[in-house]
């Protein structure tokens, strides 16, 4: 197979969406789960990102980082850093952080008016 | 032996964790060398790709007519991952069918669902040894189906004989919920069908037998 590693070959021109200025909210109970996350430490930050999979395309990916490599919009929401990565700012940008108490599916729940559908599960969303 | 050209599109992935990206966006399981097929989330296919790892980049040999839509299923997932694709098609011929007996120098080969196939550098300037209707002959009394025939974007994996590239443990993958549901209630609705002719409706003709899709 030629792979196309001399000029013979260019990478395809593919067209990604503008990163975008990211309002996000997030309910009270969602800050008293990362109060009791975070304590006193707000070194850390909340990355909230997308990656692609999941049954409709797009899975949430909350993680707590102290930093990340990825070029990120950072905010402040109720005291605590929340970093939105640029290249997923199109799909986040007006999302509610809410965390549901429930034995089963309970957690950090993310309502996001971008979504035409979601899964069961409620992970992911096209 | 015979070995047909196919109108293929060869698609490079580059970048970091290929694997997990794409196989998060098919229904087979993909950690290496497979045939996958990528669907929307009404899980009718986008194309069915062949999964070549070459260096630490991965091949993907899908349908010429269907490249489009791939590239811009894949773009819009990628999300800043560092993974760029690189349309090699134009650089290499693609054939499938039976081994032949000898293999050129530089040419790349695979076990694909549709065949033995070979990638091609197009300075090699390989000649097919089967025309259309021999390997239509061939992929009719195998039951192979085939972009544009039997596979087509307004089917889903299971309508076009496709059943053993979706797999029944793995997790989420766009389309999932739909093919899971359809095959644990066991309606999976119109099947790929091999019969004597003549066939109504046939999707590919053969001498004596047609391959079409329909109810059971």
């Amino acid at each position: 197979m030629d792979c196309g590693t001399c000029d013979s070959a260019s990478p395809v021109i593919m067209v990604q969406p503008d990163a975008v200025e990211v309002n996000l909210t997030m309910t009270n109970k969602a800050k008293e789960m990362l109060e009791d996350a975070f304590g006193d430490d707000r070194s850390h930050a909340l990355l909230v990102g997308v990656l692609s999979g999941g049954c409709s395309g797009y899975m949430y990916d909350l993680q707590i980082v102290e930093s990340t490599d990825l070029p990120c919009q950072e905010l402040n929401i109720g005291g605590f850093r929340v970093l939105v990565p640029s290249a997923s700012s199109h799909l986040l940008d007006g999302i509610e952080i809410d965390y549901v108490d429930r034995l089963m599916g309970g957690g950090f729940k993310i309502n996001n008016p971008n979504a035409a559908s979601s899964c069961g599960c409620g992970e992911s969303f096209s | 032996m015979g070995l047909f050209q196919c109108n293929a599109s060869i698609l490079l992935i580059s970048g970091n964790d290929l694997m997990t990206f794409l196989d998060g966006l098919s229904t087979n399981q993909i950690s290496g060398p497979c045939t996958a097929p990528f669907t929307k989330e009404n899980a009718k296919i986008i194309d069915v790709c062949d999964v070549i790892p070459v260096g630490d980049n991965i091949a993907l040999v899908g349908s010429a007519e269907y490249k489009d839509d791939l590239v811009n299923h894949l773009s819009k997932r990628i999300l800043g991952r560092g993974i760029s694709i690189t349309d090699i098609s134009h650089l290499n011929d693609v054939f499938i069918g039976i081994s032949p007996n000898t293999v050129p120098d530089g040419a790349t080969v695979h076990d694909s669902t549709f065949g033995w196939m070979m990638i091609c550098p197009k300075s090699i300037s390989y000649r097919p040894t089967w025309t259309e209707e021999e390997w239509s002959e061939h992929r009719v009394m195998n039951s192979i189906p085939f972009h544009g025939h039997e596979i087509t974007q307004d089917r889903h994996p299971y309508s076009c004989g496709l059943e053993t590239l979706v797999h029944p443990q793995k997790g989420c993958y766009i389309g999932q919920e739909i093919l899971t549901r359809m095959r644990t209630r066991g309606k999976t609705g119109k099947t790929m069908h091999r019969e004597l002719n003549p066939v109504e409706n046939a999707t590919t003709v053969g001498h004596t037998h047609s391959l079409s899709i329909k109810r059971s």
